[in-house]
């Protein structure tokens, strides 16, 4: 004689809640895609992952300033070196990310559920400002001094110089190493992971052909990527399953069609 | 830099109506527009059947 068991019950571990709702979230074939839409073959989709890339040589060059110590930045050829490393990478950060801001503006990258996706945008833009302005301050010299003096009073005339003193080292210098890049990095990660869960926003023609499918209207058989449904290079389209692809615009042999080459 | 540029006087600003801005960041900031000019304009490189450029 047989006995059936019974299905195992699901486990109440918060490990596995957490798991299944991350992989639920962002499945690794999102998470880490190996294709891109027709469309992000721009120079103009590179600025963000440029603006990445100086942020990790910022980490890198700050972290080192921070573990050799001032003397050593202004007495030592290395550390000169090292110091300008890190300035003219936060100067490469800023450029890119505002090109990065200005394509994503006049793309309304905030269509198609990207809100989120906007706003941690635009948000770690914003605190990386003040993060610059406390890294100006705590280079001990006396350019240092003199931004802190004249900064100092832009903060008490919003009424914020009791809490945020640049005329104190020592927390500016916790600003600069500690609270606001942990801040900006958080953000920049919430952003990437929130990019690769939406999709790289489409342009506006093939955007405005998902909304007239959403609406039920015909459609023609050469558009309508997947607006929120993350970076695809084919897409089945809106009408019984008839198969479209996304044209490219310079279609060469070899490179299927929809897909960006590699 | 000191020495490719002379830094050894007062900065040179531009003055328009209620635009006060300093020359370097004028320079960068039409660099600026520049750079998002190109990157809309340029095309962008593609890889052939063999996978070279």
């Amino acid at each position: 004689m047989s006995v059936t068991q019974p299905p195992p019950a699901p486990s109440k571990s918060w490990t596995v809640w957490v798991r299944d709702r991350a992989v639920n979230a962002l499945p690794p074939e999102k998470l880490l895609a190996d294709k891109q839409p027709t469309y992000v073959a721009s120079w103009i989709y590179v600025f963000g992952v440029l603006t990445l890339s100086s942020l990790a040589v910022i980490i890198l060059s700050g972290s080192i300033l921070a573990l050799k110590g001032p003397a050593w930045w202004h007495f030592t050829g290395v550390g000169h070196f090292f110091n300008s490393v890190h300035l003219w990478s936060v100067e490469l950060f800023f450029f890119f990310m505002v090109v990065h801001l200005w394509g994503k503006y006049w793309m309304a990258a905030w269509r198609g559920g990207r809100t989120q996706v906007w706003i941690t945008g635009a948000v770690s833009f914003l605190i990386a400002v003040p993060c610059a302005l406390t890294g100006y301050v705590s280079q001990q010299n006396f350019d240092a001094q003199w931004i802190s003096t004249q900064a100092k009073d832009a903060m008490n005339s919003v009424g914020i110089g009791a809490f945020f003193n640049l005329m104190n080292f020592g927390q500016m210098y916790s600003y600069h190493i500690l609270l606001l890049p942990v801040a900006v990095v958080a953000l920049v990660v919430a952003h990437v992971l929130l990019v690769r869960k939406h999709g790289v926003v489409p342009p506006f023609e093939l955007g405005e052909s998902l909304a007239a499918a959403r609406a039920g209207e015909p459609q023609a058989p050469t558009k309508s990527p997947p607006e929120t449904d993350g970076p695809q290079a084919e897409t089945d389209g809106p009408q019984g399953g008839q198969r479209t692809v996304i044209a490219p615009t310079n279609p060469e042999p070899g490179v299927p069609p929809g897909e960006k080459p590699s | 830099m000191a020495a490719v540029f002379n830094l050894n006087h007062h900065a040179s600003y531009v003055n328009w109506h209620f635009i006060h801005l300093s020359v370097s960041n004028v320079i960068v900031i039409a660099l600026t527009l520049v750079v998002f000019a190109l990157a809309i304009l340029l095309p962008f490189p593609r890889h052939g059947p063999g996978g070279s450029s």
